[in-house]
């Protein structure tokens, strides 16, 4: 491609700014000195973040989502993983099938998928109750990123190494923990990440899914915002946005960004 | 994998370790996606033809009065209506801002697209209401816009609660996705052909239009119809920034189930609104389709 | 049609200089190819001939024309890509039809153009097609209809077989000359194929490190190398170092280790020499008034020709190749000689 010249480099600018700017004005906010959200900050203070985390509703949604979160990031790496492992390699006429029903809970709206497992939920009587049903939605959710990332990356690998290792005497289980998975770490690691924020973030089902008490932090910080309009949830948004960043930089150091493919293929 | 497992179980005379059929590695996944994703949704297309008693979600008796309730008032109408329209506007200008993102980002040489591309993928992972939240900051009454047009104009916007605020903070939510569906298609053009372009008496301008727009064309149909979805879908930007002034279907579908606690007309409803955006995406992609005839050629 | 002229061309990237002030002359109607390993600055100077870069130093003209900073759009040269770069999402006959559109002829005159040169190029019937619905010489094809329908003052073609299995390369080879000629355009074509440079070329301009080794007929090239780099790069050599210690009847009167010979060359006596003679050259036996004996180290039989390696005096080695019908055996004592003619002295200086 040839160069683009001065005019698409300043229109690539201030959309760049429009981007990233209302995050940072939120994290801003967060360390304002002063009472209100106000602008431009009156002074710098992390009274904020102090306020935040002894107001309890904040502390018990952000313990609460990041159990969630561990839960769900386990079972989709599992699941994601060997449906990749699956579908890449064993499957031939299914295959494309597959990957829809596997990728459909993303085409899909989140909100629609959260419709229908709150009916589903109740009118089956398994109901809304503990971390169930939000575990089974956010997986639904979740999974997918982690299948996307392992099977992106098994479709490139090479399996003359596999096999040296089998000539060599190493029996399949052997193959895969000493063999393929050291070569994959890196996407499932990712996968895995990816699965994390989604749950951590996660909104339109955990929306429909909540029961009194088990409030993931999203849900609880809409609940606030309805109401109130200070920089206590500005920095709860703060902790929030930290979090993916440093996630992002460590999938970024392990696989590279563009390892990570956003749709359907 | 399993054939070589054969062959060598067998010459080598071991007993071969326990062999797991590898269907077990899709298992988990397919009855999860089975039972909490296809019949839910099948659940709901039931639900929808059952009868709301007075007290108590639904009644397992057949009935059409729901799809006669969805598809007959008129305020439903308006309601969709509405959800197109935005939905439809913040497509538009999604890839209007989307698009020359993605150019640059394709153009650039690979250590400063990787930098480019965690900047353009920040905003994905902060929570939908984290941003929602942050428009409000910057649109409010007392918001950073507002005291820029305060100083300038003299006067200020009411920018909250209406529908322009929405569509601000929707087509900032889907830029990073709509930008990224084009530039994978951007990146599969050969850089040769703008060259050639050139060569045959091509201006830069006209290379691209005449070469780049139409090859890129599969990332603008990718990347439109996700946002279509995303946006007629959104929930959360809607009722922050529309703050109760301004109603979508998806608020009208939440509210029906969870408020008004009417499943089989939330169901009903929500066929309708979801069926109608499958019927909105069919059209528009054959339309698409004589622009992009050579790629079934 | 026009000539070619660069002068003083230099283009740098970074700190590496890819063509370092070159000056070349194609002639009106000429093939010349660019020949060199890969890094030798070809495909950058073709580029600076297309206008696909800018140099920073010299200048390009077409005939009188000085083209040096005109974008390509204005040079008027048609290009054949190595990968074709046939535009995906039009069929043949809008490929072919673009540039004249670009050019705002009329839908007539576009008709008949394009129809002629896809005639000429033996695609008719094909028009309606998709590129990937081609084979890989019939894109080939319609990449030259398209270069050649707009009547460039030049024809530029970067490695345009490249991709394409030998035989069909072969056939390719022969099409492109034929056309060329027919046509009668100047022509700079690239290729790092020795071969294919030698049946296509008026002139090779051979290239290495940006900078022009020799500009000359194959024959020229082949048989009178201008220093020991050409010599090698173009087929096989031998080469036998000595001392000029005269000249008579102009040729050159050389000693070395194993002899003194005579051969022909551009060289002031007393200098350093190489003496390049071709492998096909050497002949066993005493027909020849340049004579040194051997030992037959090694022979292996190619099928239409012996290749022998003969040990000689001072540990000169030579590689002879001869016919199968004289089949000497290894560690056999040969005399080999050659004829002062097939001699080609190179200052062992020039490199």
């Amino acid at each position: 491609m040839t160069r683009p010249g001065l005019w698409l480099a300043l229109l690539v600018a201030a959309a760049y700014v429009f981007l990233v700017a209302p995050i940072v004005i939120v994290v801003l906010a967060a360390l304002n000195a002063g009472d209100y959200l106000a602008f431009p900050p009156q002074g710098l203070s992390l009274r904020w973040f102090v306020r935040a985390a002894q107001t309890e509703p904040f502390l018990r949604s952000f313990v609460f989502s990041l159990k969630l979160a561990a839960w769900v990031t386990l079972a989709s790496t599992v699941l994601g993983t060997a449906a990749a492992l699956y579908v890449v390699r064993h499957s031939r006429r299914f295959r494309d099938m597959l990957r829809l029903a596997i990728l459909a809970p993303l085409q899909l709206p989140a909100i629609l998928t959260g419709i229908a497992l709150l009916i589903f939920f109740l009118s089956t009587g398994m109901g809304t109750r503990g971390m169930r049903a939000l575990f089974i939605g956010h997986t639904l959710v979740s999974l997918p990123y982690v299948f996307l990332t392992v099977s992106a990356v098994l479709a490139g690998f090479d399996r003359s190494l596999e096999e040296a290792a089998r000539s060599l005497g190493a029996g399949p289980f052997t193959t895969f923990r000493r063999v393929t998975l050291p070569l994959i770490k890196g996407a499932v690691i990712a996968g895995a990440l990816f699965a994390f924020i989604t749950s951590f973030d996660q909104f339109p089902i955990s929306l429909l899914l909540v029961s009194v008490g088990n409030t993931p932090l999203p849900i609880q910080l809409f609940d606030y915002l309805r109401f109130s309009f200070d920089p206590a949830a500005a920095a709860v948004s703060t902790v929030s946005v930290l979090m993916s960043v440093a996630i992002v930089l460590v999938v970024d150091r392990l696989v590279g960004l563009q390892a990570v493919s956003w749709g359907p293929r | 994998m399993g054939g070589l497992q054969e062959t060598w179980a067998g010459r080598a005379g071991v007993s071969a370790p326990v062999r797991l059929p590898t269907w077990l590695l899709i298992a988990p996944t397919l009855v999860l996606l089975a039972v909490f994703f296809f019949v839910p949704y099948l659940n709901v297309l039931r639900m929808s033809f059952l009868v709301k008693p007075p007290v108590g979600p639904y009644l397992p008796e057949f009935t059409l009065t729901n799809y006669a309730r969805a598809l007959l008032d008129p305020f439903h109408w308006r309601v969709m209506y509405r959800t197109f329209w935005l939905a439809g506007l913040t497509t538009a200008l999604t890839l209007v801002i989307a698009y020359p993102l993605a150019y640059h980002l394709s153009c650039a040489p690979p250590r400063r697209r990787r930098w480019l591309l965690m900047l353009l993928l920040s905003p994905l992972l902060v929570s939908v209401v984290v941003r929602g939240f942050a428009w409000m900051i910057l649109l409010g009454r007392v918001g950073l816009v507002n005291l820029a047009v305060q100083r300038l104009a003299g006067h200020e916007l009411v920018l909250i609660g209406t529908p322009t605020a929405i569509v601000i903070g929707l087509v900032h939510v889907y830029v990073p996705f709509m930008a990224l569906a084009i530039a994978g298609a951007l990146q599969n053009i050969h850089p040769d052909l703008v060259q050639a372009a050139r060569s045959l008496g091509a201006t830069p301008w006209v290379a691209f239009w005449r070469v780049v727009w139409p090859l890129s064309l599969p990332g603008v149909q990718a990347g439109t119809l996700l946002v279509f979805v995303l946006a007629v879908s959104s929930y959360v930007i809607p009722i922050l920034l529309g703050a109760s002034n301004v109603l979508v279907m998806p608020m009208l579908i939440v509210q029906t189930l969870l408020d008004a606690f009417n499943w089989p007309l939330g169901s009903a409803l929500s066929m309708v609104f979801f069926g109608l955006t499958a019927a909105v995406i069919a059209l528009y992609l054959r339309l698409l389709a004589r622009a992009m005839r050579w790629t079934r050629a | 049609m026009s000539s070619i002229t660069l002068r003083g061309l230099t283009k740098r990237f970074g700190s590496v200089a890819a063509v370092s002030s070159l000056d070349l002359e194609i002639r009106e109607g000429e093939l010349v190819t660019l020949l060199g390993p890969s890094g030798c600055g070809k495909t950058t100077t073709l580029r600076l001939i297309a206008g696909l870069e800018l140099p920073d130093a010299g200048e390009v003209l077409f005939g009188d024309r000085p083209v040096t900073r005109l974008p390509p759009e204005r040079r008027n040269v048609g290009i054949v890509f190595q990968s074709y770069a046939l535009f995906p999402h039009m069929t043949v006959w809008q490929n072919v039809a673009f540039g004249l559109e670009m050019r705002r002829e009329s839908p007539r005159v576009i008709r008949e153009r394009v129809g002629a040169i896809l005639e000429r190029v033996q695609l008719r019937g094909l028009e309606q097609r998709y590129p990937h619905q081609l084979s890989g010489g019939q894109q080939q094809r319609v990449a030259l209809a398209r270069a050649l329908v707009m009547n460039p003052a030049v024809l530029l073609l970067d490695e345009p077989l490249a991709n394409l299995d030998a035989k069909l390369r072969e056939d390719m080879r022969f099409y492109i000359r034929q056309l060329q000629r027919d046509v009668g355009i100047t022509a700079v074509y690239v290729t790092h194929d020795q071969a294919e440079a030698m049946v296509l070329a008026d002139r090779i301009a051979l290239m290495r490190d940006g900078c022009l080794q020799q500009i000359g007929s194959p024959e020229e090239i082949y048989r009178q190398p201008r220093n020991v780099w050409v010599a090698e790069f173009i087929g096989l050599s031998n080469f036998i170092p000595g001392t000029v210690a005269g000249s008579r009847d102009g040729q050159l009167v050389v000693r070395t280790a194993a002899g003194t010979f005579t051969c022909t060359g551009r060289v002031e006596v007393g200098r350093e020499v190489l003496i390049c003679v071709r492998p096909e050259a050497l002949h066993f036996g005493e027909s020849h008034p340049n004579r040194l004996r051997g030992t037959v180290r090694e022979r292996v039989f190619l099928g239409n020709l012996f290749d022998y390696r003969v040990e000689g005096p001072g540990g000169l080695h030579l590689r002879v190749q001869a016919d199968p019908s004289q089949a000497l055996p290894p560690g056999g004592n040969v005399t080999v000689s050659f004829d002062p003619s097939a001699a080609w002295a190179v200052d062992a200086g020039e490199v």
